[in-house]
Formats: structure tokens, C-alpha cells, sequence
């Protein structure tokens, strides 16, 4: 097979010197392989396997476990560190959670990658990860997140909306509900979402799309960039 | 061909061990029936009494069959220093290196989210106690240089802020020995970006 473009999302070890890989590849979405003797000392797929480095892979077999053949890193991934890194490592456990097996979605990799260069850059990090986030949903409704209303009936400004998880649809809500005004899901379904001031509607809202896919499970990643949070917040001010 | 069930048991006993194919694992059982069956016992013995009695530190989570370790109880060790590293093989490789004499701390893993691994499996809450409780002026993150071992690090760090200890994270380096044209890009850009003056 060509070479594919590829993440390493996660890498688990497997008999004595081989690794279970999954991977984000560019035309096959999630791909779970066996990368043979890459824990070998001396292995040359060992330094390039990991996350966050653009790899180019090749494997074989038709069934769910590949055998890769091939592992190469096309150049040396961006060094993360800190916030930053957590916040790919949610970016990857939010992909292998969500995403289902051999479903490529183009738009999703490149976003993944697009994420990934931005991330050591704190002011790029939400707005990235929300791109990721969109893309993620839409293409698993195949439609526009935002548009997705009731019954196609435009949406009110003065209305408030909610997300119906069951539907996955936004709905109009009762007063004194916590939701989101028509106003801000337009601009929102505008492509407004990275201003400021829609910057915190947007997380909401995405995280209350992103719950039922998740289920009972939360995603660890997440709570551990919560918990510096607010290890940080009761610190005293320096 | 089999010629005793229990025999085939023991054989695949010793397979589960690291290094050890069918091959390695048949010779192993047929050595200890046929030439060394006292060794046997006392592999019997050790194994039996080490499972049932070794355990966790209770300070520095490393392997022991007391409530404090070897290391833990050793007065002469730096009481200002701490280092927090992955495994206990790892404490082992630092020891062995030499050179290091402060207190240690075992993780027993590293942060992985998609493996459900968080805070609580790895002690942090025990880790965080040390520090708060003596007075180190130093913390050395051990942990690997992988994405998990970063991401551990960077916890730690941040857990240990108020704290005021000054957490310090091993170099990246090109290994002694090595030729830059064989080593990974990774780590040679690490190592360009962390050079440091030369001293003569």
C-alpha cells in the first residue's frame, strides 16, 4: 500500500517488544495496528512512534488489527510541554473515544495537525481544540452543528436553546433554564465562535454535544487539566 | 508432544516472565526436575514469601517488605533532595549510576488518560504529603521522556507549586559515546536547545 500520513493517538505494549498502536491516519481515520519489535533497544521505529509526530505508516491486513510494515516520522513533531501537552493529550483521547474505527474524515487530521502547532501558543489553544471539537461532531452527524435545529425552523435571537443530547439537536428551552441565546448560536453557526466574548458559549455548548458520545465515562484527560485549574485558582495570588 | 499436564503447566509458568519463549521456558522446568530440584524449592520459597510480604513504602513507594525502605530508613541519604522517577528499575539504574544520594519517590507508572491512569493511581496525594511535611529544597522529575513521562512531570510540577521546592527535570542529551549522525532528531534538537556553556 502508499504510504499513509499518520498520529500516533496512543501506544500500549504488546508481547515482549512490539507495541498496539492506534493511529489517526489521513484516508482511513482511526487504525488499529501492530508495530512488531519497535520496543527493541535499537529499533529505528522507536524514536519516531509517538505521539504527535507526523509519521508516514504503511501496513497490511484487511481485518481490525493491521500489521504496520512501515513507520517513518516525516519531520520532528512540535515540542509541547506543560498545558499545552495536556491539552493534546485530550485532543487524542477525545479522537480514540469518539471517533469510529476506519471512518477518515479529512478535515479532522488536518485539524488534528493544524491543533498540534498552535497548542504550545496559550491564546490558540481553545479556539483549536473547539475547531477539533466541531469538526469531530459534524462529521460524525454529517451536518453543521450549529444549524442543527428543530425542525429546520431558523433560529429566534431573543429564543434560548438548549442541546437535546438524545436528538443531538439544538432545541428551544423554557425560561430559567442555563442554555444559549438564538443571537449567540447565529453567530456561532457564523463561524463567530472564536471571539472573546463567544469563547466560553462555545465550550459549553460543545461540551454538552460531546457528553452523550462520551457517556458515563468522563474523559481523564480533561479532568486532570480541571484539577490544575483549580489547584491554581485556590493558590494564593503571588 | 506432552507426556505430563503439570509439566506443560510449569512450562507455561516460566513463559509469562520477560526473555522467556518456549524454548527458554522448557529448558528451565526440565533443569529444575531433572538436575536441581532443591533449587526448585527454593525458588518455591522465595517466590511464595516475596509475593505474600513485599509491598509499598510507606514513604517513598518503593518495593519493600518493611513499612519503610532500605532507602527511607538509610540516615546518611540527602534529606534536602527528592527524586520522582517512573519505576522502581529506574530507581535502580539511578543507584547503580551513582552520584545521586537524596530520598526517592515511586510512581509505579506515568499519567495516561487513555489508560485510565490519573493522580490517585500514582500516589500523587502521597507525594504531595512528602513534600509538604519535610523540608526539601529540591525535587528532581525522573520521569521518562516520553509524552506521559512530560505530562507527569508537568502535574507534579504544578501540584508542588505552592510548596515553593524547586522542581528540576533531567537533561535531554546526546548519549555519551553516541555519533550525532545516528541520533534521533527529537532528541538532538532537545539537546541543541539545551546546550550549555563550555567548560574547560
Amino acid at each position: 500500500m502508499a504510504l499513509q500520513p499518520a498520529f500516533l493517538l496512543h501506544r500500549r505494549p504488546y508481547r515482549e517488544t512490539s507495541a498496539l498502536v492506534d493511529l489517526l491516519t489521513f484516508e482511513h481515520g482511526l487504525v488499529r495496528g501492530v508495530a512488531r519489535g519497535v520496543a527493541r533497544p535499537g529499533s529505528r521505529s522507536r524514536g519516531a512512534l509517538q505521539p504527535f509526530t507526523p509519521l508516514h505508516v504503511a501496513w497490511r491486513g484487511e481485518r481490525e488489527l493491521k500489521t504496520l510494515t512501515l513507520i517513518e516520522s516525516t519531520r520532528a513533531g512540535v515540542m509541547l510541554a506543560g498545558e499545552g501537552l495536556l491539552c493534546a493529550l485530550y485532543a487524542n483521547e477525545l479522537l480514540y473515544r469518539c471517533l469510529p474505527r476506519e471512518f477518515a474524515v479529512e478535515a479532522l487530521f488536518a485539524h488534528y495537525g493544524a491543533l498540534l502547532e498552535v497548542l504550545p501558543t496559550p491564546g490558540l489553544r481553545a479556539p483549536g481544540l473547539r475547531r477539533l471539537e466541531i469538526t469531530l461532531l459534524e462529521a460524525l452527524d454529517a451536518e453543521p452543528l450549529f444549524l442543527s435545529i428543530d425542525g429546520d425552523r431558523p433560529l429566534e435571537p431573543q429564543l434560548r436553546y438548549g442541546y437535546d443530547a438524545s436528538a443531538r439537536r439544538f432545541r428551544p428551552i423554557a425560561d430559567g433554564h442555563q442554555g444559549v441565546d438564538g443571537r449567540t448560536l447565529r453567530l456561532l453557526a457564523h463561524g463567530d465562535w472564536e471571539a472573546p466574548g463567544l469563547a466560553g458559549a462555545a465550550k459549553w455548548l460543545l461540551r454538552e454535544a460531546l457528553a452523550p458520545l462520551l457517556g458515563a465515562r468522563p474523559l481523564r484527560s480533561r479532568a486532570l487539566l480541571q484539577s490544575l485549574v483549580e489547584r491554581r485558582r485556590a493558590m494564593p495570588a503571588d | 508432544m506432552s507426556f505430563s499436564p503439570l509439566f506443560e503447566r510449569l512450562v507455561e509458568a516460566f513463559r509469562i516472565l520477560p526473555g522467556v519463549g518456549p524454548k527458554s521456558a522448557q529448558r528451565m522446568a526440565l533443569h529444575l526436575l531433572e538436575r536441581d530440584r532443591a533449587g526448585g524449592e527454593r525458588i518455591v520459597a522465595a517466590l511464595g514469601e516475596a509475593l505474600a510480604r513485599i509491598g509499598y513504602c510507606q514513604r517513598c513507594r518503593n518495593l519493600t517488605e518493611h513499612d519503610l525502605c532500605a532507602l527511607c530508613e538509610d540516615p546518611r541519604r540527602d534529606e534536602r533532595m527528592l527524586c520522582v522517577v517512573e519505576s522502581p528499575a529506574d530507581l535502580l539504574a539511578i543507584e547503580e549510576a551513582g552520584g545521586y544520594r537524596g530520598r526517592y519517590f515511586v510512581l509505579h507508572g506515568h499519567l495516561s488518560p487513555l489508560d485510565g491512569i490519573g493522580p490517585e493511581e500514582l500516589g500523587l496525594e502521597r507525594l504531595e504529603a512528602e513534600v509538604a511535611g519535610h523540608d526539601y529544597e529540591e525535587v528532581v522529575l525522573a520521569t521518562n521522556p516520553t509524552v506521559e513521562g512530560e505530562a507527569s512531570a508537568h502535574y507534579i510540577s504544578e501540584q508542588l507549586r505552592p510548596y515553593e521546592v524547586r522542581c528540576t527535570r533531567l537533561a535531554y542529551g546526546v548519549p555519551l559515546g553516541g555519533e550525532l549522525e545516528y541520533v534521533d532528531g527529537g532528541t538532538l534538537s532537545r539537546a541543541f536547545s539545551g546546550r550549555l556553556p563550555f567548560t574547560s
